[in-house]
C-alpha cells in the first residue's frame, strides 16, 4: 500500500460538507462529507446511480449544490458566483471523463496545446514542448499528429488525461475512466494512473476496479443512494468493513 | 485577335440562328460585362456576411439566455417566413426612404442599391445558416462542452473553439446549399435596378429581340456561379474531415 509516514500531516485539499443536491424531485446527494488530503489518492466507489459522478461535478463547480460546503484549497466552492470564479477553479482542477471527449476536429497535440495557450497564455513553443513531454508520459510520443478517430479507447484516454495534466492541475477527477475501454487496454490507462499517483498527484478516482483501488488509494469511500455509507483504509473496506452494505456490495462484486 | 474570335462566334451562332450582334456593341457589350462583375460583387460580399451573420445569430440563438434568444428567434422566424423579394423592397422602398428623409436627401444617403441588396441577402441567408449552425451545435454532445468547461473554458470560448467548429462540419452540407441558392437570388438585385447581369439581359432585350441568345448566358453565368460554389464547398468537406470520425 502507498502510505507514506507524512500521510496525516498533509493538509486537506478537498473538503464536502453535508451537501445536497437534487435533479426535480430525485434526492441525488443527500448529505455528502468528504476529505481529501493533498498527494492522497481517494477512490469512490459504489452502484450505478448512486451519486458518484454527481459528487465529481460538485467539485468542480459543472454543478451546484443546493446545501452544503465545498473547498477546495482556499476556495469556497459553493459560494462562487461568477463565471470567472468558476472558471479559476476549474483551470486548477483536472477531469477524466469516461468517454474520453477529446475534441475530435483537432489533432492528439493540439488537443492537449489548446487549453494553455488560450486560457493560460501559455506560448506555442512551451506548450508544444510540455505537450510532447506528456505524451512521453503517457507513451503515445508517436501518436501526436493523430486524431482522436484514428485511436483505440484507451490511447484516447490516455490523451485526455495528458489533456488535463497540461493545465498543470492541483487536482485531478476522474471518472470511471477504462468503463469503456476494451479490457486489453485498462492496463494501460490504469498504468498511467498509478504513476501519478505515485509522483504525488491529488487524484479522486471513480472506479469499478477493484483490484487497482485497493492497489493505489490512501482511501476509499463507499456511496449508496447519495450517501457515504462508509470510508476507510483499502484494507478496512476490502477486508473487514464495518457496515453490512458495504460488505453487501464487496461481496456481490467478488462472486 | 479577340475581335475576330468574336466575329467567328458570332458568324457560327448565326448558322443556328441565334442572334449575338449586341456582342459587337460596345455600348451593350460594356454593361452587360459589368453586369457580369457586379452579379459575381453581389454574391461574394453576401455569402461572406451572410456566414457572419449566421455565425452571430446562432451563438445568439444557442446562448441559453432568453433575452437574447427569443428576440433573434423572433427575427429569424419573420426572415424565413416572408419572400426575400418583399424583404427588399421593404429595405429599399420603406427603410431607404426613411434613410432619405433622416439624412436629409437621396444625395447624403451612403447606401445605394447595391449595398441594400447585399445586406438583405445577408440577413435573409444569415438566419437559414443560423438555423443549420444551431441544429449543428445542438448536435455536439453535451459532454464536449462538458469537457471544455472543465478545462477552464468559458462558455464563448467553448462555443468559439470547439461547438463551432464541430457545428460548422456538421453543417457544411446545409451552407453550402444554402449559398448555391444566394448566388441565385443575386438575380433579384434586377427588381431595384442593380445593373448585375439580369437586369443587364433585360436592359439589351427590351431593345433587341434576342431573349434566347441571353437567356443562354444567363444560365451559363449563374451555371458557373453555383458549381464554383459547390466545388469550394466539397473542397471544404474534404479538407475539414475529421479523420476516423464517424463516417
Ligand atoms: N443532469 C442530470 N439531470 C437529471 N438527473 C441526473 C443528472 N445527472 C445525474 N442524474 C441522476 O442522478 C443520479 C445519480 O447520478 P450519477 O451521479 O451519475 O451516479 P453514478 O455516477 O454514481 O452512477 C441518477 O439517478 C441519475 O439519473
Ligand atoms: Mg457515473
Amino acid at each position: 500500500m502507498p502510505h507514506t509516514e507524512t500521510h496525516h500531516e498533509r493538509p486537506t485539499l478537498v473538503q464536502l460538507r453535508d451537501v445536497h443536491l437534487s435533479f426535480g424531485s430525485n434526492k441525488v446527494l443527500k448529505g455528502v462529507d468528504l476529505n481529501v488530503r493533498q498527494g492522497d489518492a481517494v477512490s469512490i466507489i459504489g452502484p450505478s446511480g448512486s451519486g458518484k459522478s454527481t459528487i465529481l461535478r460538485c467539485i468542480n463547480g459543472l454543478l451546484a449544490p443546493e446545501r452544503g460546503e465545498i473547498v477546495v484549497g482556499n476556495t469556497p466552492v459553493h459560494a462562487l458566483k461568477t463565471e470567472a470564479d468558476r472558471i479559476a477553479l476549474r483551470k486548477r482542477i483536472g477531469f477524466v471523463f469516461q468517454q474520453y471527449n477529446l475534441f475530435p476536429h483537432l489533432s492528439v497535440l493540439e488537443n492537449i496545446v489548446i487549453a494553455p495557450t488560450r486560457i493560460l497564455g501559455t506560448d506555442r513553443q512551451t506548450a508544444e514542448r510540455e505537450a510532447r513531454e506528456l505524451l512521453a508520459r503517457v507513451r503515445l510520443s508517436d501518436k501526436a499528429d493523430a486524431y482522436p478517430g484514428q485511436l483505440s479507447g484507451g490511447q484516447q484516454q490516455r490523451v485526455a488525461i495528458a489533456r488535463a495534466l497540461a493545465m498543470h492541475p492541483e487536482l485531478v477527477l476522474f471518472d470511471e475512466v477504462t468503463s469503456a475501454l476494451d479490457p486489453e487496454t485498462v492496463g494501460e490507462v490504469l498504468a498511467v494512473i498509478r504513476e501519478l499517483v505515485q509522483d504525488g498527484l491529488t487524484c479522486i478516482l471513480v472506479t469499478h476496479e477493484m483490484r487497482f483501488a485497493e492497489e493505489v488509494s490512501h482511501e476509499i469511500v463507499f456511496t449508496e443512494g447519495g450517501e457515504i455509507v462508509e470510508h476507510g483504509t483499502p484494507q478496512t473496506i476490502f477486508h473487514a468493513p464495518r457496515n453490512p452494505r458495504t460488505h453487501g456490495f464487496i461481496n456481490a462484486l467478488r462472486n | 485577335m479577340i475581335e475576330s474570335l468574336l466575329n467567328a462566334f458570332i458568324a457560327a451562332a448565326k448558322i443556328i440562328g441565334l442572334n449575338y450582334s449586341f456582342l459587337l456593341s460596345a455600348y451593350e457589350r460594356g454593361p452587360w460585362l459589368e453586369g457580369i462583375g457586379i452579379t459575381i460583387g453581389l454574391a461574394l460580399l453576401s455569402i461572406v456576411s451572410s456566414l457572419l451573420v449566421g455565425i452571430v445569430v446562432a451563438s445568439l440563438l444557442t446562448s441559453g439566455k432568453p433575452w437574447l434568444a427569443n428576440p433573434t428567434r423572433a427575427f429569424v422566424e419573420l426572415t424565413r417566413n416572408t419572400p426575400t423579394l418583399v424583404q427588399l423592397y421593404c429595405a429599399f422602398f420603406v427603410l431607404n426612404m426613411l434613410i432619405n428623409q433622416a439624412v436629409g436627401g437621396a444625395q447624403n444617403n451612403p447606401l445605394s442599391a447595391f449595398a441594400w441588396v447585399v445586406i438583405v441577402l445577408s440577413l435573409h441567408y444569415g438566419a437559414i445558416h443560423a438555423e443549420a449552425l444551431r441544429a449543428g451545435i445542438e448536435a455536439v454532445p453535451k459532454v464536449t462542452r462538458e469537457s471544455a468547461l472543465s478545462l477552464g473554458f468559458s462558455r464563448s470560448e467553448s462555443l468559439r473553439y470547439v461547438e463551432l467548429p464541430l457545428a460548422m462540419r456538421f453543417a457544411l452540407p446545409s451552407l453550402v446549399n444554402n449559398l448555391v441558392n444566394l448566388v441565385k437570388s443575386t438575380a433579384l438585385g434586377s427588381a431595384i435596378a442593380v445593373g448585375e447581369v439580369t437586369y443587364a439581359s433585360l436592359m439589351i432585350w427590351t431593345q433587341r429581340d434576342n431573349v434566347l441568345e441571353l437567356m443562354i448566358f444567363i444560365f451559363l453565368v449563374y451555371g458557373i456561379l453555383t458549381l464554383l460554389v459547390a466545388r469550394a464547398g466539397s473542397w471544404l468537406e474534404t479538407h475539414l474531415r475529421m479523420p476516423g470520425y464517424g463516417h
